[in-house]
C-alpha cells in the first residue's frame, strides 16, 4: 500500500505540477501550442535520458553524454563546411557518438575504472576534442545546410486531427521513437533483462552466463549514440554548433532518471518512468519561464524538487 | 537472570500476508530452545521482532514481573538478548578483527590511533573461545567463505559481552554452512554459555543436530504456534509432522539406472591457485560428493568446470573438449551451477523469482513474460516454493526459499553437469528430501553431478563416490557404503598420508 502510494508519488507530483501551472497562467499554459511547444523543447533532453537509463540499468553513469553531444554536433558542423553532404555528416557524427561510447565501455566493462571517474575523464576530452575540431567557434550561418537546420522547424500537421494550425514537430517524433526502441529493448528482450540483471548484481550475472563484459560496452555505446543524436538535433535547432552546447544536458538527463527511479517496484531505472522525470522537469522549466521566474531562483527549485522527490521515495522502502 | 523470559501474542503482517500470528514462546534460563518449522513458517520473522530489527504489530515481552520495551535493536541489546541472523552480515572491507569488534569501544593508543596489536588480541581471544585458530585476524573479511564468516558473527556476538551479562542468545541457521567439525565447537559454546545460564533459541534445518542439544522445542507452522514440548517427550518423526502436517518421506532416493560409460567431466593432475592433485572422471549419472573441512578449495572444483577459476597446471576435460573459459560457455555446454554463497554470487535481491530463476535460459531476442511465468510456476512447483507469486523479489522471500530459486535456476535448463555448491544450506526437511529426488532424476536421466557440501549424511546419502580435500589438496576418493557421518568426518580430518585409498 505504502510501496504503491510512493511508486505513484511521483505521478501525482506531475499532475500537481500541471494543475498547478494551468491555475498560475490559464491563458497560455494548456493549450496546443504551448504543449507541443514543450515536447520540442524537451526533445533532446528526452534522447539523452533515455540513453543514460541505458547504462543506469546497470547502475553505471555516463557523465560524459554532454560533451559527447556537443562533439558530435561540432563533427557534422565542420563536415558542414567541408561541403559534404547532409548525410555523411550525420552518419559521422553518430559514429563518432558510438565510438565515443565504446571508449568509455572498453574504460568501465573491460578495464574496470569506476564508472564515475571513466566517463569524468572522457567528459573532459571529448569537450576538448570539440573544441580542438571547432578552434573554440561556434559554426554557424550558411555553412549549415538548410535540409539539416529545417528538420527541427519541420512536423507533422495535425489539421486531420482537429488541431488547426497546429503540428507535431519532428523533434517530437524523434525523442519518441528513441523512447520506443529503449523501452522496447529495456523491457521486451532478453538483452535489456540482462541488462537488469548486471544492475541487481553484476558477479551472480557473470556466474549465470551473462556476458558482463561484452552487455556493458554495447550499452555505453547505446548510450554514446544517444548523445550524438541528441547533438544533432540540438545543432539542427540552433542551425549551428558549438563545443559548449551539450553541457547542461548531462545534469538533467541523471536527475530525470533518478526521479524516474522513484517509482520502479525496487528504485529501478525504467524508460517510461525516466518520461516522467523528463516531463516533470521540462514542464518545470517551461512554466517558471512563463511566469518569469528568475533563471537562477528556476535552478534552485528545480534542484529542491529533485532532492524532495527522491527523498520521500526513500522512506518507506525496507521497512 | 533466574526469571524466563515470556514473549507472547507475537504478530506480524506484510502488507495483506500475515506471516505471524499470535505467537507465544517462552524461553527459560539455562536451556536450548529450538525454533523449528519449514522454509517461510516465520522464524527469522520472530527473531526479527524480538530482536527489534522489525517492528512488530504486536507483541508483549516479559522478564518475571517485568514487562520489557523491544522497540529497537537498542532495546534489544539493552535486554541482553544476542542475536546472530540468518542473513550474514559482514564488513567485507575491515579486518576480521574488526567485524568481531564491531559496536565496541575500538582499543586506542594515546586516545587517537587504533591500537591494532590490541584489536588483534582481543579479536583471537574471541574466536579461540569457539575452538578457531585457523584465521588471521588481520585479514579483509571479504575474502572468508562462507563458514568462516559465520563463525566471525559468532565470535562477534560472544565478545559483546564485555562488562554486561546477556540473557538470551539467539541463533538462526547458525549450522547451515558449517561443516561437522566446525558445528561441534559452535556447540560446545552453546554448552558453555547454557551453563553460564543464558537462554538460548536456535534455529536449524539439521535435524540430528537439533535433537542431540535443545532441550525444549517450538514449532511453527504458516506463521502460527503448533507445538512447544520437551525434546525428551518427542520424537524427529513428531517434529517433522507437526513442521509439515504430514509425514515425509525422509529416505535417500536410490539410483534407478546404472552409470553410464561416457565421462562427463574429468580432470588429471589439475592444479589451480587453491587447490592441487585433482585427479577423477565424472561419468554420465553418477554423483561425485567433493568434501573437505573449511577453505581446503571445494569452490575450486567447481569453479574450473564453470569457467571461472583457470587450470595452473594438469589436464581437464569437459564432455570431450576443453575446459569453458566463461560461464556464458560452460552454461551455452550444458553446465548449470549452484553457487556456493547464494548472496554474493547467485541471487539479485531486489529483482522478482522469474528474473532470478531465468537468468541463464534466456534465449533468442524477445523476452516474453506470459512463457516465462508458466515455467516459473511448474519450477516452483517442483522445488516447493513459498512466494507471493513470480514477480516477488527475493529479498522478502525466506532464506531456505531464497536456496530453492538457486536451485530451480540449475535444473531450469536439462542440464548435462550438475555443479552444486551446498545446494540445500537452510531448506527444510521435506522440500529437502524433494530436492534429493529431483537430483537423483537428473542423474538417472544421465546428468553428471559435482555435489560440494557441508552437510554430511547428504553427501553419504546421495554420492556414489566421495572426493575428499585436506588443505588444498585431492586426498582420497572415498566409497561411501558402510559409512556414518562420524567415519567421514573423520577423512576429513585426518592426515593425508594415513588414509586408505579405496
Ligand atoms: N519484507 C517482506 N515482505 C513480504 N513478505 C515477507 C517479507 N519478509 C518475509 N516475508 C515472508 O514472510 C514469511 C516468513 O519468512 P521467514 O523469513 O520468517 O521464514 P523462515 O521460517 O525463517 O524460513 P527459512 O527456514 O526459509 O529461513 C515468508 O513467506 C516470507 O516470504
Ligand atoms: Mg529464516
Amino acid at each position: 500500500m505504502i510501496s504503491q502510494l510512493r511508486q505513484a508519488g511521483t505521478l501525482i507530483g506531475l499532475v500537481l505540477i500541471v494543475v498547478f501551472f494551468t491555475v498560475q497562467l490559464p491563458e497560455t499554459f494548456l493549450t496546443a501550442r504551448n504543449l507541443i511547444n514543450v515536447s520540442q523543447q524537451i526533445s533532446m533532453l528526452a534522447v539523452v535520458a533515455f540513453a543514460m537509463t541505458v547504462v543506469m540499468v546497470m547502475t553505471d553513469f555516463d557523465l560524459s553524454v554532454g560533451s559527447m553531444a556537443s562533439l558530435a554536433g561540432i563533427v557534422a558542423a565542420v563536415l558542414f563546411t567541408a561541403d559534404q553532404p547532409v548525410w555523411l555528416a550525420v552518419v559521422a557524427a553518430l559514429a563518432v557518438g558510438v565510438l565515443g561510447g565504446v571508449v568509455n565501455g572498453v574504460l568501465v566493462a573491460v578495464l574496470g575504472i569506476l564508472p564515475f571517474v571513466a566517463t569524468l575523464g572522457t567528459l573532459t576530452i571529448y569537450s576538448g576534442a570539440a573544441f580542438w575540431i571547432s578552434d573554440g567557434k561556434t559554426i554557424f550561418g550558411r555553412d549549415i545546410p538548410k535540409g539539416f537546420s529545417e528538420f527541427a522547424r519541420g512536423g507533422v500537421s495535425l489539421d486531420a486531427v482537429g488541431f488547426a494550425g497546429v503540428s507535431l514537430p519532428y523533434m517530437t517524433i524523434l525523442a519518441l521513437v528513441v523512447l520506443a526502441v529503449v523501452w522496447v529493448t529495456l523491457e521486451h528482450t532478453t538483452y535489456g533483462r540482462r541488462l537488469y540483471a548486471i544492475g541487481g548484481n553484476a558477479e551472480a550475472a557473470r556466474l549465470a552466463g551473462v556476458r558482463v563484459r561484452w552487455l556493458r560496452l554495447s550499452a555505453f555505446a547505446i548510450t554514446g549514440l544517444g548523445a550524438a543524436v541528441a547533438g544533432l538535433m540540438y545543432a539542427s535547432r540552433v542551425a549551428s554548433a558549438n563545443p559548449t552546447q551539450g553541457a547542461g544536458l548531462m545534469l538533467d538527463a541523471i536527475a530525470a532518471v533518478f526521479l524516474g527511479m522513484t517509482m520502479g517496484k525496487e528504485g529501478e531505472p525504467r524508460a517510461l518512468a525516466t518520461l516522467v522525470g523528463v516531463l516533470i522537469l521540462g514542464i518545470l522549466d517551461n512554466g517558471l519561464t512563463q511566469m518569469k521566474v528568475d533563471s537562477y531562483v528556476r535552478e534552485m527549485l528545480v534542484g529542491t524538487i529533485v532532492i524532495a522527490a527522491v527523498a520521500t521515495s526513500s522512506i518507506g522502502r525496507r521497512a | 537472570m533466574a526469571e524466563p523470559l515470556e514473549f507472547s501474542a507475537m504478530t506480524k503482517r506484510y502488507g495483506a500476508a500475515t506471516v505471524l500470528s499470535d505467537v507465544s514462546l517462552r524461553l527459560s534460563p539455562g536451556r536450548v530452545h529450538a525454533l523449528m518449522g519449514e522454509n517461510g513458517a516465520g522464524k527469522s520473522t520472530l527473531i526479527k521482532l524480538l530482536a527489534g530489527v522489525v517492528p512488530a504489530d504486536s507483541m508483549l515481552v516479559r522478564q518475571g514481573a517485568r514487562t520489557l520495551p523491544l522497540r529497537s535493536a537498542a532495546d534489544a541489546h539493552a535486554a541482553g538478548f544476542r542475536v546472530i541472523h540468518q542473513e550474514l552480515n559482514i564488513v567485507p572491507q575491515l579486518s576480521v578483527a574488526e567485524n568481531i569488534l564491531l559496536g565496541q569501544p575500538i582499543p586506542q593508543r594515546f586516545g587517537l590511533l587504533v591500537h591494532w596489536a590490541e584489536l588483534a588480541r582481543r579479536a583471537r581471544a574471541a574466536l579461540a573461545e569457539l575452538g578457531v585458530s585457523h584465521m588471521d585476524v588481520r585479514r579483509q573479511a571479504g575474502g572468508l567463505g562462507t563458514g568462516d564468516r559465520m563463525l566471525v558473527k559468532i565470535a562477534a556476538a560472544l565478545v559483546q559481552d564485555a562488562g554486561q551479562t546477556a540473557c538470551l542468545y539467539v541463533l538462526d541457521e547458525p549450522t547451515a554452512a558449517l561443516n561437522g567439525a566446525e558445528a561441534e565447537k559452535l556447540f560446545a559454546v552453546i554448552g558453555r554459555l547454557k551453563q553460564q545460564g543464558a537462554a538460548i533459541l536456535y534455529v536449524s534445518h539439521r535435524m540430528a543436530e537439533v535433537m542431540d542439544i535443545c532441550d525444549d522445542v517450538t514449532v511453527l507452522r504458516n506463521g502460527r504456534h503448533i507445538l512447544t514440548t520437551e525434546i525428551a517427550q518427542t520424537s524427529r518423526d513428531q517434529i517433522i509432522h507437526a513442521m509439515t502436517g504430514r509425514d515425509v518421506a525422509d529416505a535417500y532416493p536410490p539410483r534407478r539406472t546404472p552409470l553410464g560409460d561416457a565421462v562427463v567431466c574429468a580432470a588429471e593432475g589439475v592444479s589451480t591457485a587453491r587447490l592441487t592433485g585433482l585427479t577423477f572422471t565424472l561419468r554420465q549419472g553418477e554423483i561425485l560428493g567433493v568434501a573437505g573441512l573449511a577453505g581446503a578449495g571445494q569452490g575450486d572444483v567447481l569453479s574450473l568446470f564453470l569457467g571461472s577459476v583457470r587450470p595452473t597446471a594438469g589436464k581437464a576435460v569437459l564432455s570431450g573438449g576443453v575446459l569453458p573459459t566463461s560461464p556464458a560457455q560452460a552454461w551455452a555446454r550444458g553446465v548449470a551451477h549452484v553457487p556456493q554463497e547464494r548472496r554474493s554470487e547467485g541471487l539479485m535481491m531486489r529483482m522478482g523469482v522469474r528474473a532470478n530463476a531465468l537468468l541463464p535460459h534466456l534465449t533468442g531476442v524477445i523476452a516474453r513474460k506470459g512463457p516465462e511465468r508458466r515455467r516459473v510456476a511448474d519450477l516452483s512447483a517442483a522445488v516447493n516454493l513459498k512466494a507471493a507469486g513470480p514477480e516477488q523479489s527475493l529479498w522478502q522471500l525466506s532464506g531456505g526459499n531464497q536456496q530453492k530459486v538457486m536451485f530451480a535456476r540449475a535444473m531450469a535448463g536439462q542440464p548435462k553437469l550438475l555443479l552444486l555448491g551446498e545446494p540445500t544450506r537452510g531448506i527444510d526437511v521435506g522440500a529437502r528430501f524433494e530436492i534429493y529426488k529431483l537430483i537423483r532424476a537428473l542423474a538417472d536421466g544421465g546428468c553428471g553431478v559435482l555435489l560440494s557440501s557441508t552437510d554430511l549424511p547428504e553427501l553419504l546419502g546421495l554420492c556414489d563416490r566421495i572426493l575428499v580435500l585436506q588443505a588444498g589438496r585431492q586426498a582420497t576418493i572415498l566409497s561411501p557404503d558402510g559409512m556414518a557421518p562420524a567415519d567421514l568426518l573423520g577423512a576429513l580430518q585426518a592426515a593425508p598420508l594415513a588414509l586408505e585409498t579405496t
